[in-house]
């Protein structure tokens, strides 16, 4: 559904990402894993449109490389990006409310339904954005992100900053997510837990994609494993 | 005392400049009209307020639009202190405090101006170097306005809006010629002293400038203060010349006018401020002059008053737009000469 | 005790006003950073329009003060559309800048275009006319102004509470990138943003038409002056500081104007600005915002 090549992402005059080429399949889970400035969230910006790249970037058989960024989002791509960035002086209700902004169909059953998946949501509905905990604002942005039924979801860091319990609360809803078949990227730092997820991950470093393969091939690699996990 | 390579490119760039005004200077002096002289004197005087701005803002990156009310401070101090008393009787016959009981020497009242700027300037700036980018600007403007209320309503000290006269008008262009060249040494040492690279470092990330130990707020202080002064040098040497001065000129037109000359020229570096000053100086002459609806050539332009102000506001939002870095953009001109 | 009260509603009506102006410049500056200084054109360009009406004989009332806000609004989109959407994810100050830009040009443009000197509208002198009750005597105009700046301000909080646009202007005050992260257009953003502030100005226009009976180039200085200030006082960018600047700014001015003695009466302009620069020294942020140690977390 997703395929980019040669990818090169710019910030100013800066090269971040050297011309990475790699695909996601409908319905897969794909990550992206790396250690910190490995270019993981530039490719991200890239492909919404944030940052300036140069390549390829084909979504369901189309070239959107050059299209603004509202323009790339509707066509199906919804993004929890870094760092959550809740609306934090809108109510919980509000974000998602934006969120299925040109979403023609009934977004008030879509966000009963959330709340029903995750009823902390629905009690703290009227709740400041701003107020919620780590773990809350993580479900929020990725329920927000949903709210627009996108086709492919991009979540990048989802478990940063977060404790582990609430670690595991949000990649049983990325699990959920998968069982109804919704195509995601998954940028994250935690490989061990990205890979339990993923049908095929890539490894970036400096830029560049130096590993690729499924879960069962990356994992039972141990200089790999310690690459990934920052420490070669 | 040794110089580091920037200081020692600064100083070829400031008698560059130097040079250059010289000549454009000597030139009027010799072959201008006394009408064509009248406006080279008012370009410098622009270019030292132009200078004057760009110490400030072109080292601390915050827009500073009280200027024109220093330079009226200046102008006024001086000129209060150094008009004959038969003159001050007339002009000033409600003067509190026995201001229009003494006259001083020229010199001395120049002194006293520079003095008085600088002090206001010092408890202006105590307040504005604690305040955000904006919120500086913000409270600036306000500086602006409260000065000019002043002006406009202590008629018994200022005369408002009507002309303030007698003052002997003892500078010529080339007491100007020597202040502005002045200024740009000044002005250039400053931006390659310590304190000026300093600054500019903080001017981009303020917190780390200040864990490392940095003195934000005194080194903007230092900046605006300096700047007051030069302010008020340009006001006495506007009083000096002109012989009459009132509360209009130090307003919302003065402000834009130098903002637009820094910006056109580049705010960031004193070459930039000396071409944007000469660009717009001479530039809105000749605009001007098509304004009146002049005959070329048999053929009679009509009458648009008004294409000035429309001409500055246009090349405003053109360079914001194209080239908010200005024609100079970072380079100075010696740039130009010396290798990178 | 009916010196208290008529001074109350003179403090009012100039806060009313002024919160109007100040609201107009806060939406804009709240989504992007932007001190629109040509929002006092705008206001000029109403007045323009009341002339060009009474030009074409259409002295009807309703079409005069329609048209004017219906011409302020669309100048003020196209404005946006045509000065300043290269700036738009620019700094403040070159958005400043920009603004004091436009400003000149359109006032020299009606200078150039009109005429430099002031033009009679009196096709609204009809909204004023004294009312006496309870022993107060005021203006009619002091209380539709004051009535419709309430009507105006609850409206906009229902559009900005309701609305999914509203929603999303609320939204990029904070973060505008993630706006459009899902997937609403910066375009209608901005758009909405320089309308209601079009909109604003022209129903200010009205009201400063009705009361100055004038229209001239430099119209729009003074009443931009006044919202700058008051969104200042109020904390720049934040809408309910907006409104609140307004009216502590109508406070202010009839305190002045009232306790100056008469020796100094030119001077209020003066003392009103003092007592600003004493007010943002004490909360240099806008009075809502209490003044914050750099460094803290958010």
């Amino acid at each position: 559904m997703l395929v980019i090549q040669n990818l090169k992402v710019f910030h100013g005059p800066i090269e971040a990402v050297h011309g990475i080429s790699f695909t996601v399949k409908e319905g897969s889970c794909v990550s992206l894993l790396g250690p910190n400035g490995a270019g993981k969230t530039s490719t991200i910006s890239a492909i919404t449109g944030v940052a300036k790249s140069t390549g390829s970037i084909k979504f369901a058989d189309e070239d959107i490389s050059v299209l603004p960024v509202e323009t790339r989002i509707r066509k199906g791509i919804a993004v929890s990006p870094e760092g959550r960035r809740v609306f934090a002086n809108l109510s919980v209700r509000e974000n998602l409310r934006l969120g299925g902004a040109y979403n023609p169909n009934d977004i008030d059953s879509l966000i009963a339904e959330w709340f029903e998946t995750f009823p902390i949501l629905g009690e703290r509905q009227h709740q400041l954005a701003g107020t919620l905990s780590g773990g809350e604002q993580q479900m929020l942005a990725i329920a927000r992100a949903l709210m627009s039924e996108p086709r492919i979801l991009l979540l990048d860091e989802p478990s940063l900053g977060l404790a582990p319990k609430i670690v595991t609360q949000i990649f049983t809803m990325i699990e959920q997510l998968k069982e109804k078949r919704m195509t995601i990227l998954l940028v994250e730092q935690n490989a061990t837990l990205a890979l339990r997820l993923s049908d095929h991950a890539y490894l970036l470093n400096n830029g560049h994609i130096v590993a690729d393969g499924t879960a069962e091939t990356l994992g039972s690699n141990d200089t790999l494993m310690a690459e990934l996990t920052g420490l070669a | 005392m040794s110089l580091s390579r920037s200081q020692k490119r600064g100083l070829v760039g400031a008698s560059l400049l130097a040079f250059v005004l010289i000549m454009v200077g000597t030139i009027a002096t010799y072959f201008g009209s006394k009408y064509q002289l009248r406006i080279v004197y008012g370009s410098y005087v622009s270019l030292m307020v132009v200078l004057a701005l760009q110490v400030f803002m072109g080292n601390a990156r915050i827009t500073n639009l009280s200027h024109s009310a220093f330079m009226g401070i200046g102008a006024y101090a001086a000129a209060i202190c150094v008009t004959p008393i038969a003159m001050k009787k007339i002009s000033l016959p409600n003067a509190p405090w026995g201001l229009n009981a003494f006259a001083l020497d020229p010199v001395t009242s120049g002194i006293i101006a520079i003095v008085i700027t600088a002090v206001i300037a010092l408890l202006v700036g105590l307040f504005i170097v604690r305040l955000s980018g904006i919120g500086a600007t913000i409270v600036s403007l306000a500086v602006l306005v409260i000065v000019h209320s002043l002006f406009l309503y202590r008629t018994d000290i200022f005369k408002g809006n009507q002309a303030f006269f007698g003052i002997p008008q003892v500078f010529t262009l080339t007491s100007a010629i020597i202040i502005a060249v002045i200024m740009v040494y000044i002005v250039r040492g400053f931006k390659e002293s310590r304190w000026g690279i300093a600054l500019r470092a903080s001017a981009d990330d303020e917190i780390s400038a200040a864990a490392m130990g940095v003195n934000v707020h005194r080194l903007r202080l230092l900046a605006w203060v300096l700047s007051g002064v030069l302010l008020g040098v340009a006001g006495i040497a506007y009083s000096y010349y002109l012989g009459t001065i009132s509360a209009r000129p130090f307003y919302f037109n003065h402000v834009f006018l130098t903002l637009a000359m820094l910006i056109l020229g580049g705010m960031r570096t004193v070459t930039g401020a000396v071409l944007g000053t000469f660009l717009i100086s001479f530039g809105l002459e000749w605009v001007r002059w098509l304004e009146t609806g002049p005959t070329v050539l048999g053929l009679k332009f009509p009458e648009v008053l008004g294409l000035s102000g429309v001409v500055l506001g246009s090349v405003i939002v053109l360079i914001m737009a194209l080239r908010p870095g200005g024609i100079m953009g970072d380079r100075e001109i010696e740039d130009f000469i010396l290798k990178k | 005790m009916e010196f208290v009260a008529q001074q109350t509603m003179n403090a009012l009506s100039f806060g009313a006003e002024y919160a109007l102006l100040a609201l107009g410049l806060a939406i804009v500056f709240s989504i992007m950073g932007l001190v629109n200084f040509a929002h006092g054109e705008i206001i000029a360009v109403g007045g323009y329009t009341m002339v060009a009406m009474a030009a074409l004989s259409l002295n009807n009332p309703f079409i005069v003060i329609g048209a004017a806000i219906l011409v302020a609004s669309i100048g003020s989109v196209t404005l946006e559309r045509v000065a300043f959407r290269p700036v738009r994810y620019a700094d403040p100050t070159t958005g400043l800048l920009t603004a004091f830009g436009v400003s000149i040009v359109l006032q020299n443009l009606f200078l150039l275009l009109v005429s430099p000197r002031p033009i009679a509208v009196t096709s609204l002198y009809f909204l004023e006319w004294p009312i006496s009750f309870a022993g107060l005597r005021i203006s009619s105009l002091q209380l539709f102004e004051t009535l419709t700046t309430i009507i105006v301000i609850v409206v906009m909080m229902l559009f900005l509470k309701k609305t999914v646009l509203g929603l999303a202007m609320r939204a990029a005050a904070m973060d505008f990138e993630m706006v459009r992260l899902t997937g609403i257009r910066a375009n209608r953003v901005f758009a909405a943003a320089f309308l209601i502030s079009g909109l604003l100005a022209g129903i200010a226009c009205v009201f400063i038409m009705a009361r100055r009976g004038s229209v001239d180039p430099h119209l729009g200085f003074d009443p931009v002056l006044m919202a700058f200030v008051a969104c200042v006082v109020g904390g720049f960018g934040s809408l309910p500081g907006a409104v609140i600047g307004g009216f502590l700014l109508g406070a202010i001015e009839v305190t002045m104007l009232v306790l100056l003695p008469q020796s100094l009466g030119g001077m209020t302009d003066a003392f009103v600005f003092g007592s600003i620069a004493l007010l943002l020294i004490w909360r240099p942020d806008g009075i809502l915002t209490p003044p914050r140690e750099k460094g803290d977390k958010q």
